[in-house]
């Protein structure tokens, strides 16, 4: 295996599907696909713009209602990683809508939030069902804050501990 | 299974996190245990309103209630906290849903190939 799961800074989430490996390959590929179902609860995808080749980018605009009305969230990367119907890796960010990588913490995420996560996709054919193993993991080096988020929850948890033992 | 329910809970205890007097809360248990009363001081809010925080904290699985019927101190309770030391965590809940969503959307795709023995 190439990767080992650093899982402490990473999703693993597997899933098998009853589908085709084609056509799970199609959730991530094709932008129409990946509308109708990415989009969080109550939220759309008015905008997925996939270049699917190494190199590739990739923009994506989420849409959610807030009690403020509509509010656009954009994400740009680049695809790193493409071999049909097996492996998809793609790198992700926060943009404005012309694609420019914003802070996280400009977007209201927490201090130390990676600037840049990578997406990592992995299908195994079972024969008409699939296997997938998607794994998204902060982008080491890139942020040196990236354990900022860990670092404070971390913090909390020292001073519960150091006043807990009175 | 309890996948299911540690992602429900990890949602509970991010939405526990993210409320300032929730924090100031957890923050005063830091130093001991206290009683609604005692948690209720420094807040200019009712015992109704406090109550009702730390019962969103309780059910996250952070704070922890004595049994003593008239006190019940409140006390914390680290261990939730630990599940959600990684800011990749935060995310779990997110893609489980979209994953469940892409089932549901495949089954749609192709209602033939999903002999759902739950239809109906």
């Amino acid at each position: 295996m190439a990767d080992d799961n650093d899982s402490r800074d990473a999703v693993v989430i597997e899933r098998n599907f009853d589908a085709p490996v084609e056509l799970i390959w199609q959730m991530w590929t094709d932008p129409e696909h990946f509308r109708a179902w990415y989009g969080p609860d109550g939220a759309s995808i008015p905008v997925a713009k996939m270049d699917v080749r190494v190199g590739g980018s990739r923009r994506v605009c989420m849409e959610v209602q807030t009690p403020d009305g509509p509010m656009q969230v954009w994400f740009t990367g680049e695809y790193r990683e493409v071999v049909e119907h097996e492996r998809l890796v793609y790198s992700e960010s926060m943009s404005d809508e012309d694609g420019n990588v914003v802070s996280p913490s400009d977007m209201g995420m927490p201090e130390g939030h990676p600037a840049t996560t990578e997406v990592r996709v992995q299908l195994e054919d079972l024969g008409g069902r699939t296997k997938m193993v998607m794994t998204h993991a902060g982008v080491p080096g890139e942020s040196p804050g990236a354990a900022g988020w860990r670092m404070a929850l971390d913090k909390l948890a020292a001073h519960i501990q150091t006043h807990g033992d009175r | 299974m309890t996948t299911t329910t540690g992602d429900d809970r990890l949602s509970d205890t991010f939405a526990a996190l993210a409320n300032a007097t929730r924090r100031a809360i957890l923050a005063r248990l830091a130093t001991g245990e206290a009683t609604v009363n005692e948690l209720a001081e420094p807040f200019e809010m009712t015992l109704p309103a406090i109550s009702k925080h730390i019962k969103v904290l309780e059910r996250a699985g952070l704070v922890r209630r004595g049994a003593r019927a008239q006190y019940r101190p409140c006390a914390l309770d680290a261990t939730a906290l630990e599940e959600v030391s990684t800011w990749a965590e935060q995310y779990r809940p997110a893609w489980e849903a979209r994953f469940d969503r892409m089932d549901d959307y495949l089954a749609r795709l192709s209602p033939r190939r999903k002999a759902d023995p739950h239809d109906g």
